[in-house]
This record gives structure tokens, C-alpha cells and sequence, in this order.
């Protein structure tokens, strides 16, 4: 599966829709379902056709980044960027949002927890980009690409259940719509909002922290939304790690940690767990 | 979506067919007691349900080429972009820090500035107190300010200075406005400076979890009001906290609130920090304190340090700007440009 999309960035623009799919597939795995009476499971090769059709790599427009996650990233799965503070995570999410609403990919729900949402930025980034992608004047551009992203303030964890719970909603009433559909959702960052109900003496704060797992992971499977949270470093034994504990780990299918030397412009991205690659 | 497709109880569902709500729009019609009646539930029961039949309208409605309407609330970076080219940014009195800061201090965002003791972080505070109230027809924004004061470094005598310092830049700066304007002349006097800053003195932690989560109400009684400075944020829970899991919950509960505050009612937060050392790489390093994970809750960071005998600005952090250093000077008037500086000397990292 990982050969068919190294073709990386090239496999990301939008194709046009099967001729006559035989079931439909485009609609997603959950309309499957219902079409075949009595049939509730997928076989392998379901999986994988839903794979090479449904599951495209959504780029992040950072050439080093892509190649790290084998083409980008990857729609139906949650994507994790940790690090300390100041060291680029919103600019990787701002740099994802602007690229993929640029190739016309999707739109693209930005949820903002610590109000860095920079649409100016976004502006910077999206003048920067080569004309020849689409041919359009920059303003059109700027205007088409801004006009497809999305943010909404998200400050505490109910906040975040009802938005997600809305969104839900307005992705099934979609469905058969199949125009601006949502493709990338981004929290930036997730472990502010779970920071304050996480730990101690509060096992409720756990469990609501699986929740929100859970339903991440589902909007990702049944909607081929790619999802890319940002979590924060804390101070371990001895080297930082990443913050919201052994139970979260298990949640993203790709954890990248960058790091940012201070007072200096390069950052570097390290893999720490990957669902589709192996490292020798 | 039908009413079959609502994401509530199965029994409400049930229920409210049997009742004779065929589509949501006979559901919309009806009013919360007339459909805890009919269903023979408790009333705010059939509010949710309600609530949920609203939204799913909503999202129904959201099928056109309008996509900002996908969620309640949420704006399309366009037009958050129009909107933030139009907002005016705090001046902080010295030219070269409002360069690297973009315009000066932003609202709708929350700004971290630490330093050791003694750079100049107090009088910065102040000094913005005073700044955000310059009004509208001087280029300020004619708003108030709420200071909350957990050291007792709020000299009042150093404020009257400031506030003095302020009117005599701004009558420099607009001389044709001096004779013409008597109504704006009223304005400019250090007394009503003084007035229009609404100052909270917290003598221990509890005091300032209580003040935080009251500034929601004062903030929806006082619309004008468009700075919170914290001075400082650090200091009561640098003394007294033995459990640093649990200060690392409530201070990131804290500051998800400052965040909601500064977007909710369109103001700066700026938040006060102080120093520590910490070990890293064999050798000790002056950082901000409160720790890691606090270091992740502020939209933007500057940190205040000395060069040599002169006082720099270094913002640390920011979603849209690079990272850059400027000299500023500390005067009788308040915070100023450096001494023969000007922003040739601005040094982008």
C-alpha cells in the first residue's frame, strides 16, 4: 500500500469520480454497508480498493515533512505534531491548511485553542506559492484558498464535543452532496484543552480524553477526513516527551516530534511512530 | 435529515413520531413546554431535543455554496483576514518594539512578556495601561484597562508620570489638533487616565483563580475595557503550590479562560512572567517560569533582557511574525525608543 502512494504529492490532486463505481464506493465505506443487505463486513479487498481510492495523501507542503510521512498526510487517519513551545507546530498546521485548500483538495476545519490562528500568515504562505498550480490571479487565489479554510475558537472540552458532534451532523448531511466536502481537520492544539481535566485525581478526565479519541478516530474513518492534532513536550525523566500520557499514545497512527534550535530557523522533524512505514 | 436520523434517545424519537412530529419542521415550530407535554417529558429534556432539531436544520441549510455555516460560529479565514487588517494594535511606546511585534500589542490575543527582575516588565504594563487608552482620534483605541496586581509593584505615583509622559507626546505629535479640539482636551488629562484603569490587588492564589473567572462577568459589564494586564502571573504560584501536577492543571485552565476572555470580548491579555534557571545541556539557563507546559498557553512571547546597559525586547514566540530583537529605554515618560536607535537596527534573527 505504501508503494502506491510513494508517488507522493502527485497522487494528492483530486480525481474524477469512478464511471458507474460498482458500489457506489466514492460515498465512503459507511454507504457500502447499507447497500448490501446483510453484508456488514468488508473484505481485504474492499480495504484496499477503499484505500488506494478514499485514503489520498494530503499534503503539508513542507517537502521534508511529506517525505517523513510517506506523501503527507494521510486522509482516514489522526497525524500527531508534538514539541516545545516556539518550535513551528502551528506553522506545520498553517502550512498544511493553506497547501491543501490551495490544490483544491477539500476545505479545511481549522479549530484554534490558543488563538495562533493567523490568517494574515495564511496569507503570506498562499502568496508565496507558484502561479502555475492554477492559473488565477493572486487575489482571486488568496480569496478562493482563504475562503476554504475554516476556523472556530474552541476553549474548553464540552466546547470541543458540540463542535465535533455539529460536525458530525453536517458531514452525514453531506454525504450525497460531494462538493465542498471536509477533507483535513486541525486542532491546534488538543493537549491545552485537555490539559486542565488530565491527570490527579480526576478519572473522568481520562475517559473524556478517550472520547475524544474515539470520535476523532471514527469522524477519520467514516468521513476520510485526515485529522492532525498538535500535542505539547513536558519535562520527563530527563529528555521532554510528549504530554497527555501512556493512554493517548496509542491514539495517532503517525506521532512526528519537531524541535527548533534556539535562534535558529531550521526545524527538524522526527518520526516517532508510523502505522504504514518501517524503519531500519 | 429526517427525524429518524436525529442523534437523540431512541424512546424520544419513538415518542415524538407517535406524537405526530412527522419532519423537523413541525419539530421547529414547537415550543419547549408543548413538546415536554406532548411527549410527557420533563422540560428541559425537550429543550435538548430541540437544540439538536435547530442544528440539524442548520446544517441542512449549510448544503449551499455558503461553507462558513458547516459549524455554528465558525468564520472562513477570508474574512477573519479583512477583519484583523482593520483592528489598531497597542502602541508600546517605543517604536522599535511595536516593529518586531507587528503594530504592537495584538488583541484577541494573549502576549507573555518575562524578564529579570529590574528590565522593565512593570513599567511596560503600565505603560500599555496607559497606551490602550490614547484615543480614537490620537491613533489609539480609547479603551480601558484592567490591571491585576499580584506583587504590589502598581506605584500610582510612577502611573500619574506615565500618563503625564503620554499627553505631552501626543500634543507634540498633534499640534493642530491642540486649539481645535476642546472636547478631546477634556479627555487628556492624567486624572481620567487614572481613572479608566480598573486595578484588582491578589494576595494569594485563590484570590487570583477567583478574579480570573469573575473578570467574565466585569468584562461583559465594562465592554470598553480592551487590556488585562497580570502582573505577574508567576509570583503567588512560584510560593505556596507543593502539588506541581495539580498547578500544572489549574494554570492551564487559566489560561484556556484568558484565551476565551481575549477573543470573546475582542482584548489584549498580557501576562506578566518571571525567571528561573534551568539545567539543560551541562549548563544552567535563565527561562520563564511556571514550566513547560506553561510555556505552550500565550500566543505570543517577548522576552526582556539587558545587552550589555541596554535594555532589549526578543520576541520568543508568535504565529505570524519572525523571531527578532530591539533595543527600547526606560524613561521618565515610560517605555521609549532606545537612545540613537531607530529601526535600521532592528535584527532579524
Amino acid at each position: 500500500m505504501a508503494a502506491t502512494s510513494a508517488s507522493g504529492g502527485a497522487g494528492c490532486f483530486p480525481r474524477p469520480p469512478p464511471s458507474g463505481g460498482e458500489h457506489g464506493f466514492v460515498l465512503g465505506v459507511q454507504e457500502k454497508k447499507q447497500d448490501e443487505e446483510g453484508q456488514c463486513f468488508l473484505d481485504g479487498m474492499d480495504l484496499l480498493k477503499d484505500a488506494t481510492e478514499n485514503k489520498r495523501f494530503l499534503p503539508t507542503g513542507l517537502q521534508g515533512v511529506d517525505a517523513l510521512l510517506g506523501g503527507g498526510l494521510r486522509q482516514g487517519q489522526l497525524t500527531e505534531i508534538t514539541g516545545q513551545s516556539s518550535s513551528g507546530k502551528t506553522q506545520v498546521c498553517l502550512c498544511s491548511a493553506s497547501h491543501v485548500a490551495a490544490r483544491q483538495l477539500g476545505v479545511v476545519m481549522y479549530l484554534d485553542t490558543s488563538n495562533s490562528f493567523s490568517p494574515s500568515r495564511i496569507a503570506r504562505i498562499v502568496d508565496g506559492f507558484p502561479i502555475s498550480l492554477v492559473r488565477e490571479p493572486k487575489n482571486v487565489r488568496l480569496e478562493r484558498v482563504m475562503s476554504s479554510i475554516i476556523c472556530k475558537s474552541v476553549f474548553d472540552i464540552f466546547d470541543l464535543f458540540e463542535v465535533l458532534h455539529q460536525l458530525e451532523l453536517s458531514l452525514k448531511s453531506k454525504v450525497n452532496n460531494g462538493g465542498n466536502k471536509i477533507c483535513l481537520l486541525i486542532i491546534d492544539s488538543i493537549s491545552s484543552i485537555l490539559a486542565p481535566i488530565n491527570g490527579g485525581k480526576y478519572p473522568r478526565g481520562r475517559s473524556m480524553m478517550i472520547s475524544v479519541a474515539m470520535i476523532l478516530k471514527k469522524l477519520a474513518y467514516e468521513h476520510n477526513l485526515s485529522v492532525l492534532v498538535t500535542n505539547h513536550m513536558v519535562a520527563g525523566n530527563g529528555a521532554p516527551k510528549p504530554a497527555l500520557g501512556e493512554s493517548w499514545k496509542t491514539v495517532p497512527h503517525v506521532r512526528l516530534v519537531i524541535s527548533r534550535e534556539r535562534g535558529s530557523k531550521i526545524c527538524a522533524a522526527t518520526v516517532l511512530k508510523h502505522t504504514l512505514l518501517v524503519f531500519a | 435529515m429526517e427525524i429518524a436520523d436525529l442523534p437523540i434517545a431512541t424512546s424520544h424519537r419513538a415518542n415524538l413520531l407517535a406524537a405526530g412530529y412527522s419532519s423537523l419542521a413541525a419539530l421547529s415550530a414547537a415550543s419547549p413546554p408543548r413538546l415536554a407535554r406532548d411527549l410527557s417529558i420533563e422540560v428541559h429534556e425537550a429543550e435538548e431535543i430541540l437544540k439538536v432539531a435547530v442544528g440539524a436544520n442548520k446544517s441542512k441549510g449549510a448544503d449551499g455554496p455558503s461553507t462558513s455555516s458547516v459549524l455554528k460560529g465558525a468564520q472562513n479565514a477570508w474574512d477573519m483576514l479583512s477583519d484583523e487588517q482593520s483592528r489598531r494594535h497597542i502602541n508600546t511606546g517605543s517604536a522599535d518594539l511595536n516593529n518586531i511585534l507587528g503594530g504592537g500589542i495584538h488583541c484577541k490575543e494573549v502576549t507573555e512578556i518575562g524578564g529579570v527582575p529590574g528590565v522593565g516588565k512593570t513599567q511596560l504594563g503600565i505603560q500599555l495601561a496607559i497606551n490602550v487608552q490614547i484615543p480614537v482620534e490620537y491613533g489609539g483605541l480609547g479603551g480601558k484597562a484592567v490591571y491585576i496586581d499580584t506583587e504590589g509593584s502598581f506605584m500610582v505615583e510612577r502611573v500619574y508620570q506615565i500618563a503625564e509622559g503620554c499627553i505631552s507626546d501626543i500634543l507634540e505629535y498633534f499640534p493642530h489638533c491642540h486649539d481645535k479640539a476642546p472636547a478631546g482636551q477634556e479627555k487628556l488629562k492624567p486624572e481620567s487616565f487614572l481613572a479608566d484603569i480598573y486595578y484588582f490587588r491578589i494576595c494569594s492564589y485563590t484570590e487570583q483563580i477567583a478574579v480570573i473567572n469573575y473578570l467574565e462577568k466585569f468584562l461583559g459589564e465594562h465592554k470598553d475595557v480592551r487590556i488585562v494586564i497580570i502582573d505577574s502571573v508567576t509570583f503567588h504560584f512560584r510560593q505556596d503550590f507543593d502539588d506541581m501536577a495539580l498547578r500544572t492543571r489549574v494554570l492551564s485552565g487559566l489560561s484556556l479562560k484568558l484565551m476565551k476572555l481575549s477573543k470573546a470580548y475582542n482584548l489584549a491579555v498580557v501576562l506578566l512572567n518571571q525567571v528561573t534557571t534551568k539545567f539543560t545541556e551541562g549548563s544552567f539557563q535563565l527561562t520563564l517560569a511556571l514550566g513547560d507546559s506553561w510555556s505552550h498557553s500565550c500566543t505570543n512571547r517577548l522576552i526582556l533582557y539587558w545587552n550589555g546597559n541596554e535594555r532589549y525586547g526578543y520576541l520568543d514566540k508568535s504565529p505570524s511574525l519572525p523571531v527578532a530583537s530591539a533595543p527600547y529605554a526606560v524613561t521618565i515618560k515610560g517605555v521609549r525608543d532606545a537612545v540613537n536607535s531607530n529601526s535600521k537596527r532592528v535584527r532579524v534573527m
